[in-house]
């Protein structure tokens, strides 16, 4: 088969993808809601779908966030908002530990080990928006 | 864009083919349905040996008509 290169078509074919995309998000929601409805929010999470809709789910934040430090309209300083994010991630991985900690049922191991996945979870996106602000900071020394 | 193509004896198809695009975009430029991006309007330029200023360039339309 040959390849596409007619700019048009590629265009056309992306397009295309985008509205298959949308029918089969739609479906993958419609199947979980029948499972949520009628099994449960267990019974739902079971479904391998699930886990489908999660990952896309994450995978499109990701790549959203490229979009939106090019759509930043002020110039910001990458370091300040990475300590800022810091700062807040720490104070919330904190205060959700020292709360799980005192819940009747969890000790303080529980309490550390859910304040530190927290903070993991959330290191992960601040450090790549981090490094995505860097890119576009260096690209505009540049020029 | 159209005369530029004719005055140098090409026809859509055999522009398209030397652009490496398909005779439906050619036509499509020409009238107008498609907004080709710069670097798709050079290489039409570089085929019919004019400038883009000759074959792309409107006059703004006068907002006061």
């Amino acid at each position: 088969m040959k390849k596409i290169t007619d700019e048009r078509l590629v265009l056309q074919n992306l397009k295309n993808i985008r509205i298959a995309f949308t029918i089969q998000t739609l479906g993958i929601l419609g199947i979980l809601g029948y499972d949520l409805v009628t099994k449960g929010l267990e019974g739902m999470r079971e479904n391998p779908l699930w886990l489908v809709f999660i990952i896309t789910t994450i995978i499109s934040a990701y790549l959203s966030m490229s979009i939106s430090t090019d759509h930043e309209m002020n110039k910001v300083n990458p370091q300040k908002r990475f300590s800022i994010s810091l700062i807040v991630l720490i104070l919330i991985s904190t205060i959700v530990g020292f709360f799980v900690s005192f819940t009747d049922g969890f000790n303080i191991t529980d309490g550390v080990t859910i304040g530190g996945i927290l903070f993991i979870c959330g290191l992960i996106p601040t450090f790549y928006i981090y490094n995505l602000r860097k890119k576009r900071q260096n690209q505009d020394m540049e020029e | 864009m159209k005369i530029a193509r004719v005055e140098v004896d090409l026809t859509q198809q055999q522009l398209a083919e030397k652009i490496g695009v398909t005779r439906q975009t050619i036509s499509l430029i020409e009238k107008g349905k498609y907004n080709p991006t710069l670097k798709l309007c050079l290489d039409i330029c570089y085929a019919v040996n004019k400038t883009l200023d000759e074959v792309f360039w409107i006059e703004k339309e006068n907002e006061y008509k």
